[in-house]
């Protein structure tokens, strides 16, 4: 594995972790995808680079404007956790639990 | 054109002119003067019926007959329906009598509604019903053989609820139209299967093309059809209801011409039901039994126009009989002459009620003779010709029939039963002497009795003089179809007469017995039988129609609110999908951070699974 490689593959797993493993803040998970998003299109742009592959060059420009999308999408609904909770605090959240 | 059949055609179709002017004087906006009715309408009708004589008596010296298609109304590539006028023997005959009858009972009506403010709008109505008559029995095809049918449907229902304040009358009323409407039915199949078998509603179409076909069910419809339209039993209590109407009406419609449009209709199709045995065993039983059973019910009757009217309704019956016996011809002839004898009936009734202040119960009236002398003689004279005394009118054909029935290898049941019901018809015929004309008056003596009017006795008289004549006439100048039995046993050819003295000596013991008093009281179970008519409105008009509203509550309640809508439909589909997803809710818990862990932790087990 090329160190590249490794580093944004570790990137992801990183982002992975702090997303499967946040402790209090609904945002610390949501910047924990943004990075994810990154390491994505670092790999996304590599691969069209390195593999010659010209047609992909357009590739981490939708999984920008996609990731866009979904990073204001994440931030309405903290935004409305926000508005209904009062705090972001996910132990607020678990109130669906009887 | 040879001139004959030019004259022929042209002064039938002059009828129909003649008819249609008085209407059509009638649809300019302003309002017709006040003596319309008789300068317009009686002048058409009297106009039509000397007009209507020239055909019958160019038919009567040359034998003619004619169709005349007119024009061509609804033409297809398969089927065609013409505008056509058929002018047999049966409606040459037939049109001047009936114009003859409405001629009197027009100029009746002139006195009997003298006091109605409407009078313009009766005689117009009476105008409309006899064109959709003459329509009727002039029709070539059966489409428009329907209009006249209909016609005479809607103008005996707007003439029956002519006093449609009361609220008997428009009960009559919706009767009548509910009960024809179960015999259009039974037309409107025959039609439907004339159409798609025979692929013609001309008649001669339909006679030359159905000789091999099995043609049990369109006569079954028009065996219903004629139930409907001339009160056979089953579909016959419309018509002693619909005496609610005024006498004309009564008079006019339900004696002479629109309840022998059933009979007619099947004496028009009779080619059809020569050969199946069926029909003719139908006809037979069904008109034995109308005959009877409404000869029964008029025997105990109060109303005189009721006792009138199930008489009809058993002369119709023996008219189905007749043509049960194979006879078109003579139950023609029963029409015919029974037109006059009828409405002369009604006539002299409803001079009777007139004169005692609009009394209708004979319980109530008697000396009529003394006081009414014309009126009473007319309605013996009525009264012997309906029983079918020798040389009058009715003898030719009641005779006749009776002499068929005997003679033939038929039904013995149907016979006694026709033979009984001639003689209750002598019975109930006393009974309406004894009591309107004879004995002493049981009347308030404050009564307008006054029959000098001459718009009164003109009408009675020239239907008497056709109650005499008219038999004689008709059966002296048409040769019959059908050979009749001449040769039979004395007692078979004795067999009417002895049966009508019967019942008159029968009832002449029984008048006697009004003086006399047996038994205080009385056993009734008879009487009550033939008096609430057989009981068969009292179960039927209740019946009937509860069953009809209780099945439809179910349908609609049980059915379609319980079942489709609760268990099945979209109710049904909730009670499934609620538990599911009460379910699945119930499983969501919210521990996001705990989905996200094993997430991850799965993740890790499969990348690790897969590398090594």
């Amino acid at each position: 594995m090329t160190p590249v490689h490794f580093s944004f593959t570790s990137a992801f797993i990183l982002g992975l972790m702090g997303l499967a493993f946040h402790r209090t803040h609904l945002l610390s998970a949501l910047l924990c995808l943004e990075g994810m998003m990154l390491s994505l299109f670092i790999a996304l742009s590599l691969c069209a680079l390195q593999m010659k592959a010209t047609g992909y060059s357009v590739a981490p420009m939708l999984l920008l404007a996609f990731s866009a999308c979904e990073a204001s999408a994440g931030l309405a609904l903290l935004v409305a956790t926000a508005r209904t909770h009062g705090t972001d605090h996910l132990q607020s959240l678990n109130l669906l639990q009887c | 054109m040879h001139p004959t059949t030019l004259i022929l055609s042209s002064s039938l179709l002059m009828i129909f002119a003649l008819l249609i002017y008085p209407l059509i004087t009638t649809l300019t906006p302003t309002l017709q003067h006040e003596n319309w009715a008789l300068t317009h309408v009686k002048t058409a009708i009297k106009m039509a019926f000397l007009v209507s004589l020239l055909p019958l008596f160019i038919f009567l010296d040359q034998g003619t007959e004619t169709i005349v298609t007119n024009w061509q109304w609804m033409n297809t590539t398969t089927f065609d329906i013409n505008l056509s006028f058929k002018f047999d023997h049966y409606s040459i005959i037939f049109t001047p009598i009936a114009l003859y009858v409405t001629w009197s009972i027009l100029e009746f009506a002139s006195w009997y509604m003298h006091a109605d403010p409407n009078m313009n709008r009766f005689f117009k109505y009476l105008l409309l019903f006899l064109i959709a008559m003459v329509i009727l029995v002039t029709a070539n095809n059966m489409f428009q053989l329907f209009i006249g049918w209909e016609g005479v449907g809607i103008m005996s229902f707007l003439l029956i609820g002519w006093w449609h304040g009361r609220a008997d009358a428009n009960t009559a009323a919706m009767q009548a139209v509910i009960y024809n409407r179960v015999g259009d039915i039974g037309l409107i199949l025959s039609m439907a299967w004339f159409a798609t078998n025979l692929n013609s509603w001309e008649i001669q179409q339909m006679f030359a093309s159905s000789k091999e076909l099995d043609l049990t069910l369109p006569l079954m419809g028009l065996i219903l059809a004629a139930t409907g339209k001339s009160a056979q039993f089953g579909l016959h209590p419309w018509l002693p209801s619909a005496m609610e109407g005024p006498t004309p009406v009564s008079a006019l419609l339900h004696s002479s011409t629109m309840v022998v449009a059933g009979i007619f209709l099947l004496i028009r199709l009779h080619p059809l039901m020569e050969n199946n045995q069926t029909a003719l065993t139908t006809c037979l039983c069904l008109g034995a039994l109308t005959t009877l059973f409404t000869a029964t019910c008029a025997l105990t009757q109060n109303d005189i126009k009721k006792i009138v009217a199930f008489s009809t309704s058993s002369q119709l019956g023996l008219m189905m009989v007749t043509i049960g016996l194979n006879q078109p011809q003579l139950a023609f002839l029963h029409i015919c002459t029974h037109a006059f004898f009828k409405a002369m009936l009604f006539l002299c009734s409803g001079s009777i009620i007139h004169s005692l202040n609009d009394e209708q119960d004979i319980r109530k009236m008697g000396g009529m003779y003394n006081l009414t002398p014309f009126t009473s003689s007319c309605l013996t004279i009525g009264s012997l010709a309906l029983t079918g005394t020798p040389f009058l009118a009715g003898f030719f054909s009641k005779d006749a029939i009776i002499e068929a029935l005997n003679t033939s290898h038929l039904n013995a049941w149907a016979l006694t039963l026709t033979l009984l019901a001639t003689s209750f018809t002598a019975i109930y015929s006393l009974r309406v002497i004894f009591f309107v004309s004879m004995g002493h008056p049981r009347f308030t003596p404050m009564t307008p009795i006054n029959e000098n009017n001459s718009s009164v006795i003109n009408p009675i008289k020239r239907l008497a003089w056709g109650s005499i004549v008219a038999g004689l006439l008709i059966t002296s100048n048409f040769l019959p179809s059908n050979t009749p039995v001449m040769t039979m046993p004395t007692h078979l050819k004795l067999a009417a007469l002895l049966v009508t003295i019967l019942g008159l000596i029968i009832a002449l013991e029984l008048a006697s017995l009004t003086s006399k008093q047996f038994k205080t009281t009385p056993n009734l179970i008879t009487h009550n039988f033939s008096n609430m008519l057989g009981f068969f409105p009292a179960i039927i008009h209740r019946l009937a129609p509860k069953l009809n509203l209780t099945l439809g509550q179910a349908i609609a309640s049980q059915m379609v609110d319980q079942t489709w809508f609760e268990k099945v439909g979209p109710k049904g589909v909730i009670s499934i999908h609620l538990p599911m997803v009460t379910t699945t809710s119930n499983i969501q818990q919210g521990m996001i951070k705990t989905y996200l862990t094993l997430f991850f932790l799965s993740t890790t087990l499969a990348v690790l699974l897969t590398l090594t």
